[in-house]
């Protein structure tokens, strides 16, 4: 009972997580074309970031299929694919020597990533609210109660 | 004794038995000579070095030396009328045809025979009328036409006009032949305008040995360079050997260093003095700042001096001697550690021994002006072997560690010594390592933990890590695999190989960087020793990769270039910890980096150390509309010199601006473009795939070709049978095809991925003078050379005029010299008289010359001294510190080292590779199908 509304509720947390860590990239990209930070530094933080991330979406996806919530899931499944390819081509870590042949390329993908997450938030608040709103007023639909499997 | 055959009537011939040959007499006159009348017919003038008419000739080997058959003497030695118009393709068409003419091969005798009267006369030694006007470089190639246009316009111009207008000429490719000798042009003239520099010293503007830059006039807009398809670049040897004869850089002792307070550039001779010369405006950004008060004084005297007399008003490249504030420790000393292979392959190969032969030899070269210099030495198999070098002592003593997982140093004392004060068991040591490894059978190397080791040792200072290593690093931190597959090379994937193995020489090399260690990487390697992975430490450490492949020091060829690159690598006066930034004019920024640095800030290129001769590019975009009539381009390089000053080396470079895309065209250096495209095309096969890179030099000629005929000639853009292009850019296709038919980067099935990457890593950091012989090399014909080619002249040692890259110059009695800076080849024809091997190599016959490394003797004959002289220059007259072998290259020897040597004429058809005519004709049919 509720375990989808736990769910949505758990992904409100992450995304507003994953939002913070773009926001995050995208201050320390400007701040390395400012020349605040030097690329060292600069990809020895940001490299403790990338695999927890990517991992942390990739279970938010898995409980997306477990629970059946289709949509959910195919909006996410693009950018774990993404991410996946990443990781096999093993280029998935910021690179100090490459990085300033790179950033253009970085901060667009960082502004992709922070317009999706931001999307995903208010998508799975929705969901939340909604579901919050259905289980006060005690009626939730009897389809849903059927594919709930959590 | 026999009749000689053919006496023309009035001459008797008589045996002479001392010296075995017969004497010739001329009945009417009573005059006698030595050489058959018929081919020296009453022969006024007696040939220079021989002996005076009638004179019986000294026995001796000199006598000897001379008793050619006729034709022989002129297959060899080349007749005159061929090489008088060594260019004229009508005396090349004479080339002869090998035919047996009587019992020897004797090609000359058929211009004999066809009524050739004007006989040669004099040995091979003698002046030939025919050179005089095919000398090199005095004269340019008469054939050209342009330069006398050139001369016209410059007539013109000299009548007082002001302002030469630019020459402008466009050449049609296909119908002109490209000489080699216009590679060594001068980069077309900077013309900036008058009254732009406050100093009228020729040396105001960069030689372009230390900067030149792809365009030599700016486009104001980038639209314009946009549409005009040059890459802007910058091309950069900020510190370059001095060779005797050189300029050295002045140096600004007073620690004066008037800089712009908003840019930071440095003064130079483009600022404007205003005021009355109490301020200064800048020239990139215009900003009036203050003339420092010191800035008129002489210190040295203590009296007034003059402003206009100071360097850095005077000369585009000065040094500053920098005070405190441009330091952030004192300057650090220079540090050497050596880290030594010792495993099995090291020791057999010779190279332990080499090794420290030469440093043994190098201690009094390496820089140690005041004694500060550090020095250790580590040695490595299986495990790690420190060596502890108390100060004022002879012994020695061994530390081993075996622990490679986490290296740890044995010892926090005596490992890093200093030179002098520890010279006794440095010299002690280095004379007994290779015998206390004699017996040593390991197989294995840890050079990861040995670089791990040795960056502990240095890196509270900084300095240089020089690793000699036999074999592929197996163990611990950075082991690597044979991962080369010959099954895909020449396929798509093969830019796999390219790319490092393992993180651990990227990240490793960062470490470096932050601690000014600096990696030299000599591999020695007789298989597979990944050095695409390898390299990658010297590349972000401003470092320099040697590969010497199956070295074997037995070979006195192999030690004897190991020995002199290493020692001109130790003695060189390298500097520390330096960091090097362009500034330039705004509207200019700096956008892409190449060659061998870290990266550190988007304009800031970090480099442990500076190595001299290595060169790198720098793109720069524009990037708003530049309205002043004139760019300045400034790079600072902060270093410290090997004698412990803080120094910064500034290099200027003024370039006019322009509206026009004719002015742009005209001033295209193509010789930097070639740089610069060498580069990104190494770049490229490494990100991208070989083919990609490939198509890109080509689509880059192409675009360049196709906007030039749409917007420069008449043809527009409607086809035309012409591939048009400006003067000054009509080697390009030439250097192109070189790049695209060069080990690092031709299509081929057959390169081992080493040689790949080494012939990468040298044309990402060769300086344009050892790069344009590296893509397109020079070929000489040693056979018929001129008089005076070999033999010292105004400027040393006279080399022979270049000939055109493409086999039809070959010939099969000749013998021919190929060299691209890194190795020569001496080609000789199957049917090279005995003579001439005999005076070149000392050996009876063709038969048993044997191809291959070589050392060649030096005979005491005229000929093999020429042909030493010219192969000595060309070994010494490049900076750097490559030293190239010597191969002799048999037209019948073994099929792989003739392909290697012909595979250096690039404008023969090779593999799937296009020759020069065809190239040019696929290149046109793109021009002509792209423009619609």
């Amino acid at each position: 009972m509720g375990g989808e509304a736990w769910l949505f509720l758990f992904s409100v947390l992450a995304s507003a997580g994953f939002l913070f860590t773009t926001v995050f990239f995208l201050i320390m990209f400007s701040d390395l074309e400012t020349d605040y930070i030097n690329p060292i530094d600069l990809c020895n933080k940001l490299n403790q970031f990338v695999l927890p991330e990517n991992i942390a979406h990739a279970i938010i996806t898995t409980l997306f299929l477990l629970c059946g919530q289709w949509t959910a899931l195919l909006i996410n499944a693009p950018l774990v694919a993404f991410n996946a390819n990443k990781i096999l081509q093993k280029n998935h870590m910021y690179d100090a020597t490459e990085i300033f042949r790179t950033l253009p390329n970085h901060k667009k993908e960082s502004f992709i990533k922070l317009g999706f997450y931001l999307l995903s938030f208010f998508y799975y608040l929705y969901r939340y609210v909604e579901m919050i709103a259905a289980l006060i007023a005690g009626k939730v639909p009897l389809v849903k109660v059927k594919e709930s499997s959590c | 004794m026999e009749t000689p055959p053919n006496l023309p009537p009035g001459w008797a011939a008589q045996w002479d038995s001392t010296h075995q040959r017969h004497l010739f007499i001329e009945s009417a006159t009573g005059r006698s000579q030595w050489e058959h009348p018929a081919q020296f017919p009453a022969a006024p003038v007696a040939p220079i070095d021989a002996q005076p008419q009638g004179q019986p000739q000294p026995a001796g080997t000199s006598g000897k030396r001379r008793q050619y058959a006729t034709g022989q003497t002129q297959a060899y030695y080349g007749t005159p009328d061929t090489s008088g118009a060594q260019y004229a393709d009508a005396a090349y068409a004479a080339g002869q045809p090998a035919q047996a003419g009587g019992q020897l091969f004797t090609p000359g005798l058929l211009a004999e025979q066809g009524g050739f009267q004007a006989q040669q006369q004099a040995p091979y030694y003698a002046p030939q009328e025919g050179y005089a006007n095919g000398q090199y470089p005095q004269q340019p190639d008469p054939a050209a036409p342009a330069h006398q246009v050139n001369q016209m316009t410059n007539q013109f111009a000299q009548m007082g006009m002001g302002q030469k207008p630019f020459q402008f000429q466009t050449v049609n490719l296909l119908s002109m032949q490209p000489d080699p000798r216009d590679l060594h042009r001068p980069p077309p003239e900077i013309r900036l305008p008058p009254n732009a520099t406050v100093s009228p010293s020729p040396s105001a503007n960069a030689d372009p040995s230390y900067k030149r830059s792809t365009i030599n006039a700016v486009p104001t807009t980038s639209s314009l360079l946009n549409k005009s398809k040059v890459p802007f670049a910058l091309i950069i040897t900020p510190h370059r050997t001095l060779k005797e004869g050189d300029e050295a850089v002045p140096v600004v002792s007073d620690t004066v260093i008037a800089r712009c307070r908003r840019c930071r550039t440095y003064i130079n001779p483009y600022v404007q003095f205003i005021d009355g010369g109490n301020r200064w405006k800048c020239c990139m950004c215009s900003m009036s700042n203050e003339v420092p008060q010191l800035f008129d004084w002489d210190q040295a005297r203590n009296a007034p001096g003059d402003r206009w007399a100071r360097a850095e008003l005077n000369h585009s490249v000065v040094e500053f001697i920098a005070p405190t504030e441009y330091m952030v420790r004192p300057p650090q000393p220079p540090v050497y550690a050596f880290l030594i292979d010792v495993s099995h392959a090291a020791v057999q190969s010779g190279m332990v021994a080499t090794a420290t032969r030469t440093i043994l030899e190098s201690l009094d070269r390496i820089p140690n002006e005041d004694n500060r210099t550090k020095i250790a030495i580590i040695a490595f198999d299986v495990a790690l072997y420190f060596f502890s070098l108390a100060p004022g002592q002879t012994e020695t003593s061994m530390l081993v560690v075996s622990d490679l997982d986490d290296v740890f140093l044995p010892k926090p004392t005596d490992l890093l010594v200093n030179l002098t004060e520890s010279r006794g068991a440095i010299e002690a040591l280095l004379g007994r390592i290779s015998d206390m490894f004699q017996d040593s059978h390991t197989v294995g190397s840890a050079m990861g933990p040995a670089l791990q080791a040795g960056f502990k040792m240095i890196q509270s200072i900084g300095g240089k890590l020089m690793v000699l290593s036999a074999s592929l690093p197996t163990l611990g931190a950075g082991a690597l695999k044979s991962r080369e597959d010959p099954k895909i090379l020449g396929t798509s994937k093969e830019s796999s190989l390219l790319q490092a193995a393992s993180p651990f020489y990227k990240t490793f090399a960062i470490e470096c960087s932050r601690a000014q260690v600096s990696v030299d990487m000599f591999l020695f390697a007789s298989g597979y020793t990944d050095i695409a992975s390898l390299s990658c430490l010297p590349h972000y450490t401003s470092g320099q990769t040697y590969f010497y492949p199956a070295f074997n020091a037995a070979r006195s060829e192999d030690a004897l270039k190991f020995a002199h690159e290493f020692g001109t690598v130790l003695s060189s006066p390298i500097c520390f910890e330096a960091v090097m930034r362009v500034r330039a004019s705004k509207g200019l920024r700096m956008s892409e980096f190449h060659g061998n640095f870290f990266v550190r800030s988007t304009d800031l290129l970090a480099m442990p150390s500076v190595p001299v001769d290595q060169s790198y590019a720098i793109e720069v975009q524009i990037e708003e509309t530049i309205t002043a009539p004139f760019v300045v381009l400034q790079t600072a390089t902060l270093h410290t010199t090997a004698f412990g000053e803080r120094r910064i080396r500034v290099v200027n470079l003024a370039l006019p601006t322009t509206s026009s895309m004719s002015e742009l065209y005209s001033s295209v250096d193509e010789v930097a473009l070639a740089t610069l495209l060498a580069n990104k095309a190494v770049e490229r096969t490494i990100s991208h795939k070989l083919e990609d890179a490939r198509d890109a030099i080509t689509n880059k000629l192409i675009d360049i070709m196709t906007t030039y005929k749409g917007s420069m000639t008449a043809a527009g853009s409607g086809a035309s049978s012409q591939l048009a292009i400006s003067d000054n850019m009509k080697m390009l296709p030439l250097l192109c095809l070189g790049l695209l038919k060069h080990v690092g980067i031709r299509q081929s099935a057959q390169i081992p991925s080493d040689l790949r990457a080494y012939a990468e890593a040298l044309l990402t950091t060769l300086p344009s003078q050892l790069l344009v012989p590296f893509i397109h090399p020079t070929f000489y014909s040693l056979h018929n050379m001129p008089p005076e080619a070999g033999t010292v002249g105004e400027q040393g040692i006279i080399l022979p005029p270049p000939l055109p890259l493409t086999s039809e110059r070959l010939e099969r009695h000749g013998l021919f010299l190929i060299e691209d800076g890194q190795t020569i080849f001496l080609w000789v024809g199957r049917d090279a008289v005995p003579q001439l091997v005999q005076d070149v190599f000392n050996l009876p016959s063709y038969d048993q010359l044997r191809g291959g490394k070589i050392t060649l003797p030096l005979l005491d004959n005229p000929f093999s001294q020429r042909v030493n002289a010219i192969i000595a220059k060309t070994r010494e007259m490049r900076r750097g510190p490559y030293w190239p072998h010597l191969y002799v290259v048999k037209e019948d020897g073994e099929a792989p080292l003739r392909l290697w040597a012909l595979s250096g004429l690039i404008m023969d058809r090779a593999e799937q590779m296009p020759s020069y005519q065809q190239y040019l004709g696929q290149v046109r049919d793109k021009v002509n199908g792209s423009s619609y």
